[in-house]
């Protein structure tokens, strides 16, 4: 059966529904924003790591740099720019064109070296960027250095202290619904194009994609640069303008790389609805074992990564999809 | 003067890179064969540390008996994580064994974390200075260095001279060949999981020894970095290239603190840290097999 324009699109259906009502259950249900608000994070995040990692299969461990320079292009945006005159909310827009520039910039530059490399190899090369870059800013005392850039002031000066603590308390997780949302429709974008053919065929054997024609560096290259100027986008509306300060070890800390594995692992790599479904229950179970047992959380994850890792490696959507192929939900699951 | 502290620091740089380099032949020696990266390196050395602090301050010996104390540790953590997991992986994508052996490296820390909780352990172990012209150096410091030359001089021996040895590495070269020539290619890679996990936990003491301070259960990331460094600059998969790429890290990494100290406005510490980055990325971009690799 062809699939006609918009059925192909089908699969968004199930994810926007369930970042809608994410949405709705923390506006109408007073105390739930700041939970609502971590599981859009985690949820934006899992779906733009999946670009890269479950279309090509590589592992980057160096993510969550990109997820920092995003964090201090909104900071530098508006440390250096809260005084020009008339600027408002331009300063938060700059902001975030920043991050999409710096980490777009950063994963140039480490693409160029690490893409060339490949599966542990990669992995290595990628393993030290977060650290790397971290040592470059304390080191060579860049943008404030190991003292960071705490903004909350210059923020409240550009829009007014009103509009500054609704923006970072409410309308900065609104900015990364929508990075999650955009980012999902990149994915099937791509899916449905021929770079997710093309990745996909690379993720099965890269070299038999190579003998077959297909110019593997150009598509990884373009799943690396995707996924790595959304992640600027979310280090930029999640961590800048939410917490309105930025510190180098905090950006660059590579638990977050991992809590990005986990998501996407758990709930299916390379599928569409897998990084909302792992980063809710990833989320979820994070929150309840915090609230019940404080600090064994990662005692408690680390085993169920080995078991999901060992006994299930398509993660949750994976073996749904398996389950629903041909049925007539089929089709809503990617 | 300038040339002294520079002098001084390149031979402190030396006898640590003597424990660096033992401390990445686990590390080499489990890629080498199972063509696995143990991403939970830094994890494994944190142990080691414990240990020592453990036989220091708990029995009260000297941390050289933590040595055989920490290789038996290590290769029965190895066995059992082999056997619970790795063995499953050995085929699997990279993503599998990868973020296994960082799991591991997690647990680990966790559990070291419940039994001593976050806190920054050291422990003093007082055995006399000897003055070297250029510089003082503790006599632990020499011990952490003849130690670990005398454990890469034996894996060196065991590699050569004996049956499993050779075996290993016929796998290590063509782990198919090696099959068909009738030897025990499962055998082989428990073996050296539990010995490449039984090498870097005795590193972990022998770190220790040059630094006895600031043992944590979340110590290991940075050597996990260092070691990745290391292991790239010997050629991975090679256990004596890491050794000699220990050396040669140590000596960069001290010789460029003493030069960035040099800069004014610049944070020397820092700076080496990114400095070794960078060259784990000059050497991946240049000649991935490493300086001393052949291929």
């Amino acid at each position: 059966m062809k699939e006609s324009k918009i059925t192909k699109y089908y699969p968004l259906i199930p994810v926007c529904a369930t970042y809608l009502a994410l949405f709705i259950i923390g506006e109408s249900v007073p105390g739930m924003w700041q939970l609502v608000a971590m599981l859009a994070f985690y949820c934006a995040i899992g779906q733009a790591f999946n670009i890269f990692l479950g279309m090509t299969g590589y592992v980057d461990f160096g993510y969550v740099a990109f997820m920092g320079v995003g964090a201090y292009g909104m900071a530098l945006s508006v440390e250096r720019l809260h005084m020009v005159e008339g600027i408002g909310m331009g300063v938060v827009f700059l902001g975030l064109l920043l991050a999409v520039v710096l980490a777009t910039l950063l994963s140039l530059a480490v693409g160029a070296v690490a893409l060339r490399l490949r599966g542990a190899y990669f992995a290595i090369a990628t393993i030290g960027v977060n650290e790397g870059f971290r040592y470059l800013i304390e080191g060579a005392k860049l943008w404030g250095g190991s003292e960071g850039i705490v903004f909350y002031g210059q923020l409240a000066k550009a829009l007014g202290s009103e509009t500054a603590s609704q923006v970072s308390t409410f309308w900065a997780d609104v900015f990364v619904f929508l990075i999650a949302f955009m980012a999902a429709c990149i994915t099937i974008v791509y899916m449905r194009s021929k770079i997710g053919y093309a990745l996909t065929a690379l993720r099965e054997d890269e070299d038999a994609a190579k003998v077959m024609g297909i110019n593997v560096t150009k598509y990884k290259i373009i799943a690396f640069i995707t996924s790595a100027s959304v992640a600027g986008l979310i280090g930029a509306a999640g961590w800048a303008l939410k917490l309105t300060n930025v510190f180098p070890p905090q950006v660059f800390e590579i638990h977050y790389t991992v809590e990005c594995i986990i998501i996407v692992l758990l709930g299916g790599a390379g599928t569409l609805l897998g990084p909302p479904v792992g980063a809710l229950v990833y989320g979820l179970a994070k929150y309840w074992l915090s609230v019940i047992i404080p600090g064994f959380q990662l005692f408690i994850f680390a085993p169920i990564i080995l078991v999901v890792i060992v006994v299930f490696p398509e993660g949750i959507m994976g073996l749904v999809k398996k389950r629903w192929r041909g049925t007539g939900l089929g089709k809503f699951i990617e | 003067m300038f040339g002294i502290q520079l002098a001084g620091n390149l031979l402190q740089g030396l006898v640590l890179g003597a424990v660096y380099g033992m401390a990445t032949m686990g590390l080499s020696l489990i890629f080498g064969v199972l063509k696995v990266v143990n991403v939970g390196h830094g994890a494994f050395m944190m142990v080691g540390a414990f240990v020592a602090l453990w036989v220091f301050n708990g029995l009260g010996l000297s941390p050289i008996w933590a040595i055989p104390a920490a290789f038996v540790l290590g290769m029965a953590l190895g066995f059992i994580f082999f056997h619970t997991s790795m063995k499953r992986l050995i085929k699997a994508p990279e993503l599998a064994s990868l973020l296994a052996t960082f799991a591991l490296g997690i647990l680990l820390e966790e559990t070291v974390k419940l039994i001593y909780g976050a806190d920054f352990h050291g422990y003093n172990w007082i055995v006399g200075k000897v003055s070297m012209g250029i510089t003082v150096m503790p006599m632990s410091k020499i011990y952490a260095f003849v130690g670990s030359i005398l454990i890469a001089l034996i894996l060196y021996f065991w590699f050569t001279k004996t049956r499993g040895g050779t075996a290993l590495t016929c796998v290590v070269e063509d782990s198919e060949g090696a099959r068909v020539c009738g030897i025990n290619v499962g055998r082989a890679y428990a073996l050296s999981f539990s010995l490449g996990i039984g090498l870097t936990v005795a590193s972990g003491v022998l770190l220790t020894m040059f630094i006895p301070v600031g043992i944590s259960p979340y110590m290991g990331g940075v050597y996990t970095l260092k070691a990745f460094v290391i292991a790239v600059l010997g050629g991975l998969g090679s256990p004596y290239g890491a050794f000699f790429g220990g050396l040669i890290f140590g000596l960069l990494e001290n010789g460029s603190y003493s030069l960035f100290a040099l800069i004014p406005g610049l944070e020397p510490f820092a700076m080496t840290r990114f400095f070794s980055f960078l060259i784990l990325l000059l050497i991946l971009l240049i000649k991935p097999t490493g300086l001393l690799g052949t291929k």
